[in-house]
């Protein structure tokens, strides 16, 4: 079976004045179909250039990603949104709603950017709003929920329009321990029931518990690392 | 799965998106109003503007071609009236059939001061052919009671009503002074509404009558004929050369009224000009407006750009929140623009009756162009205003969320490129400015340039603005002073683009109050050395600057024996055909005293003065040589009644009587070319010994039994033409106060911008102990600094742009020489009016912020 996601010899520096950073010094990885990675890494290791340079928001200063047939680094900015507008989810650790769109609208964006937005389309919305328990807040703005709900929106929007990889940067970073749980039972829920591909960048040792895989992410290197030295680290 | 990245790529938002942009703008409601505001008054100014300039030329258009009817040429002669023998040889000699005589004029209704009307008359019997609202035979008209009572005339019912006259009412018309009773025959018949508002000021009456009313026994304006085939008109033109007197030519109808279009084409142009100012000043309102909302939304932007939206989408999403305001706004605009445009035609209309010829405009002409061009360029202008902060949205980045201060050093590093678009910009506009020629379109452009260039270094100088004033503000005001002063400097993309807005709508302001009082102190010179007598008559004129009436040899005669007159001259103006063109001709006699040699822009190396009293030589004033080119030395072809002779030009003389231009020749020279005995003036020398204001009320008491005459001393007419002078600006006045509003609310909406970007700042503030006195006290001082910094950079703006009006648009427009003059005055009412439009543009912003609950906007975030 071939690797849903190819990562060969990726690399990423910015120029900061006359001094130039090399955050990734040549990363390879593989990720399957059905795999639940997590990248652990401090604060400041490079995961979350890491996922930017997967999602496409970003361009790498060399290397190669392969998506499925699809090598991103080939690709334009345009290219690499309108990959990431279909192939891809994220979850971000601020949860990132748009603040002028209802709980339903926030879910249904992805839907819509992907070309659908139908009377079905809605109501795949709402059902995954379900799955995440908010259909009851479907009509609310996102200021007026609480951050887990916000998060639980947030995971429903990554969700919404099928993506083929979920990316989440430290989805449960800003909640507290019962919140995390109950986003914990979606995210297990998700990978086990669902067989969705996620890569997720966490210190969370109840996501770590969940991983197929776990890679650290060390001085601009990424390497494998078994679960218990994972769980020790975090 | 390879086709993931080649989905099509949509251009325009989708509708979520659309959705998330409109509750955006709901939810600054204040912003947005004052931004489609901004958009609305630049766009009303120009809609307005434009209204009142078509509606004045559609009017002139309508009433000449109603007047001409479905004459195709007329005969005219080159230097005046032409004898009405000649018609008798056109239609008996020549065997013309299709010709009628005409004879036009102008007069006042009741009484000397009344309004002015047209006077037309005609031949009924000729005039079938070519006018139908007279009748004529065979239509409604009594003909016997029209031609045979000796003062019977015709008007449109309007016309009447207007007056308060009814069929058989007597009245009174008064031209040159001397009143004629009429009666109101019947009612004109006018056949559609076009005619009917070419009707609207005319009166008619039949040839015999109207030669009695404006006292021209023989005498004809023209003869207006019907060629329908180029062979007609060959046939004609040769007639006309073989047959006809040499001062006698055929013009085309039309050409009568393109020529007078020609008049007022650089009094339009500029007005267009000064009314574009005011939707410039709106472009940077709605920038300012677009930049705010686009930097408020980064991280938004941030977000949907993360969600797979493309910048392209992104770029659409701002431009079409912009085509929402600059739509209302320009929908508002226009609407205002009509309303504007009401006052402003009644404003313009005055200019036109006092400097170039009588207009009586009805309505507003309400062309679909019209508003349609307001609609586009509304529309057009927020779009292009729009371009930079919409592309700034694309740039928002995908992976991480910006904040203001990143945009701010992003502003700062762009100051170098700023300032050198800055230079490029001015080099342009200077290389425009050169190389414009003529054209004065181009040289706005230049000017827009040099304008756009001054907004470039604009955020420069705000920020070594808010670096001087700092010291000064800490100073007396302490950490509150130094906090207001830094302010501006840190939220430089916000405050620079205020400050150039209102430093932008104040430096035109000071332009062009320095060219205006430029011009007066250079008119106000001209007529000291120009009206030496001591008093001046002349009949009461239709038009201020061209009185062409005539005094009555009696009231002449009368005025130049009086007693305490010691000498005397006289001024003819003539209209004549010069180089092919109809022409204002100035007939003097010799005036006592000398002239100054600053008269004189350039002379003949021979004494003019004597040469223009014993051979053809000719002055021409400053506008005539600038628009047709010419120079001392060069020859002029006049039409005169021994047909067309070359006169030579021995002087240019400084004169701001008429843009138009004019042609001076002396009283002997005029006697022996044209058969005219009248004069059109007299000035008049009171001896030494005696009060003018006496020889003005005995002359006023010796002429009243023959001629109703405008007598009036040195002062009194100086006054009375510095008053013209005024009232032609008030346009020009209007526009800069409108530009001003532009501004306010431009500057309003940049500090209401500033004050919620800094909500979070002025809570952290507050929780700290800050009152709201304080709040207030920091904001208003921080204003205040913005409006102080406007003023200051408006001065050397204002005085570049006055030197740029007088010397090169009030030149190429009318080619006169103006002095420099710099009225300290101007340049204080400059910084003045900017502290002001600043302090009251943050009264709303400064009680806003200090009532703000700091545990609020804390939350907020």
């Amino acid at each position: 079976m071939s690797p849903l996601l190819h990562v060969s010899g990726l690399r990423k520096s910015y120029t900061e004045g006359d001094a130039t950073r090399e955050v990734l010094k040549g990363i390879s990885c593989e990720i399957m179909q059905g795999e639940l990675i997590v990248l652990l890494g401090r604060s400041g290791s490079g995961k979350s250039t890491f996922l930017n340079m997967i999602s496409g928001m970003d361009a790498p200063s060399s290397g190669s990603i392969q998506f499925d047939q699809t090598e991103l680094t080939a690709l334009s900015d345009t290219e690499r949104t309108l990959f990431r507008r279909h192939a891809i989810g994220i979850i971000f650790q601020s949860f990132n709603l748009i603040p002028t769109l209802t709980v339903a609208e926030n879910v249904l964006l992805p839907i819509e950017l992907a070309g659908a937005g139908s009377k079905e389309d809605r109501d795949t919305a709402l059902k995954v709003l379900e799955e995440v328990g908010l259909a009851d807040r479907h009509e609310s703005f996102p200021d007026r929920l609480s951050g887990g709900e916000q998060q639980r929106v947030a995971i429903a929007r990554a969700l919404a329009h099928e993506p083929r990889l979920i990316l989440a940067d430290e989805p449960t970073g800003n909640l507290d321990a019962k919140t995390a749980d109950l986003v914990m039972d979606i995210l297990e829920r998700l990978v086990h029931d669902d067989n969705r591909t996620m890569l997720i960048a966490t210190h969370d040792r109840d996501i770590i518990r969940l991983a197929d895989r776990v890679f650290l992410l060390q001085e601009g290197h990424l390497t494998e690392t078994s679960k218990a030295d994972a769980l020790a680290r975090s | 799965m390879t086709n993931l990245s080649q989905q099509p790529s949509p251009s325009f938002p989708g509708r979520l998106l659309r959705r998330s942009s409109r509750r955006y703008l709901r939810q600054h409601p204040l912003l947005i109003l004052l931004s489609i505001l901004g958009v609305a008054v630049g766009v009303s100014v120009v809609v307005g503007i434009d209204l009142a300039n078509s509606s004045a030329r559609t009017a002139f258009q309508l009433s000449t071609e109603t007047v001409a009817g479905r004459a195709t040429h007329a005969l005219v002669a080159g230097d005046g009236p032409i004898d009405d023998d000649i018609y008798q040889e056109v239609r008996v000699g020549l065997g013309v059939r299709q010709a009628a005589p005409i004879l036009e004029g102008y007069a006042r209704v009741s009484d000397p001061t009344g309004p002015v009307v047209q006077l037309l008359g005609i031949d009924p019997l000729a005039d079938g052919d070519f006018r139908s609202f007279a009748g004529g035979p065979g239509g409604g008209l009594d003909l016997g009671g029209f031609m045979g009572g000796s003062s019977s005339v015709l008007m449109a019912p309007a016309t009447a009503s207007r007056f308060g006259l009814e069929i058989g009412s007597s009245f009174f018309l008064w031209v040159d002074g001397r009143a004629k009773e009429v009666t109101l025959l019947d009612m004109l018949d006018p056949s559609d509404d076009l005619e009917a508002t070419g009707l609207d000021n005319l009166i008619v009456m039949d040839i015999s009558v109207a030669q009695a009313v404006m006292d021209a026994p023989g005498q004809l304006s023209r003869i207006d004929l019907r060629l329908p085939l180029p062979i007609d008109v060959e046939n004609m033109t040769a007639l006309v050369e073989d047959r006809l007197p040499e001062n006698v030519e055929l013009r085309r109808a039309e050409a009568r009224s393109s020529t007078l279009d020609q008049m007022t084409e650089a009094f339009s142009l500029n007005l267009t000009a000064m009314s574009l100012l005011a939707l410039v000043v709106g472009m940077f309102l709605i920038y300012n407006t677009m930049t705010f909302s686009v930097v408020q939304r980064r991280s938004l932007m941030g977000r949907l750009r993360a969600l797979g939206v493309t910048r392209r989408e992104i770029f659409w999403l701002v431009l079409s929140e912009a085509l929402l305001i600059g739509g209302i706004g320009a929908i508002i605009g226009v609407l205002g623009g009509v309303a504007l445009g009401r006052v402003l035609v009644g404003l313009v209309t005055q200019t036109i009756n006092d400097l170039y010829f009588v207009v009586r405009i009805r309505d507003l002409d309400l062309s679909y162009w019209a508003l349609a061009k307001g609609l586009l360029l509304g529309i057009g202008s927020t779009l292009l205003s729009t371009i930079p902060p919409a592309r700034e949205a694309t740039r928002a980045a995908v992976s991480t969320v910006l904040r203001r201060s990143e945009n701010e050093s992003r502003i700062s590093a762009m100051l170098p490129r700023l300032n050198w678009s800055g230079l490029g910009l001015a080099v342009l506009g200077g290389l425009l400015l050169w190389g414009s020629g003529t054209n004065i379109a181009v040289s706005y452009v230049g000017i827009l340039a040099i304008i756009l260039a001054g907004a470039c270094w604009t955020p420069a100088l705000v920020l070594l603005g808010s670096r001087l004033l700092r010291p000064v503000l800490g100073g007396v005001f302490g950490i509150i002073g130094r906090m207001a002063a830094s302010g501006i400097g840190q939220s430089l993309s916000r405050s620079a683009v205020a400050v150039a807005a209102l430093t932008i709508a104040v430096s035109a302001t000071t332009g062009v109050g320095v060219m205006v009082e430029s011009f007066r102190t250079t008119v106000d010179t001209w007529l000291t050395y120009s009206l030496e007598a001591d008093v001046y008559i002349s009949p009461p004129g239709t038009v201020f600057r061209r009185n062409d009436s005539t005094i009555t040899p009696e009231a002449e005669a009368v005025i130049r024996s009086a007693d305490g007159v010691i000498s005397s001259f006289s001024v003819r103006t003539a209209n004549v055909v010069v180089d092919n063109e109809p022409t204002d001709l100035i007939v003097t006699e010799p005036r006592p005293s000398a002239l100054e040699p600053g008269r004189y822009k350039a002379i003949a190396d021979y004494d003019h003065r004597e040469a223009m009293r014993s051979r053809d030589v000719v002055m021409v004033s400053e506008p005539y040589s600038y628009r047709h080119g010419t120079r001392v030395g060069d020859e002029l072809l006049i039409v005169t009644a021994n047909g067309p002779i070359r006169f030579e030009v021995g002087a240019i003389y400084h004169d701001y009587a008429s843009d138009l231009g004019a042609v001076q020749m002396t009283r002997s020279r005029y006697d022996i070319h044209f058969n005219d005995p009248f004069v059109s003036g007299l000035a008049v020398y009171v001896a030494p010994s005696d009060s003018v204001e006496t020889v003005v009320e005995q002359l006023r008491e010796a002429t009243t039994s023959v001629q109703g005459l405008n007598i009036r001393s040195n002062r009194d007419l100086r006054q009375a033409s510095l008053e013209v002078f005024d009232r032609t600006f008030t346009v020009t006045t209007v526009l800069r106060l409108l530009a001003i509003l532009v501004a306010f609310v431009g500057v309003l909406t940049a500090l209401m911008s500033l004050q919620l970007e800094r909500r979070r700042e002025l809570a952290v503030l507050r929780a700290n102990g800050m009152t709201p006195v304080q709040v207030r006290r920091t904001v208003t001082l921080q204003t205040v600094s913005m409006g102080l910094i406007a003023g200051i950079l408006s001065i050397p703006m204002g005085l570049v742009l006055s030197w740029l009006l007088i010397f090169v648009i009030n030149q190429r427009s009318f080619g006169w020489t103006l002095q420099f003059i710099i009225d300290p005055m101007i340049l204080g009412q400059a910084v003045l009016l900017a502290l002001l439009a600043a302090l009251l543009a943050s009264v709303y912003p400064t009680w806003s912020m200090s009532r703000a609950n700091a545990a609020d906007a804390l939350r907020a975030e």
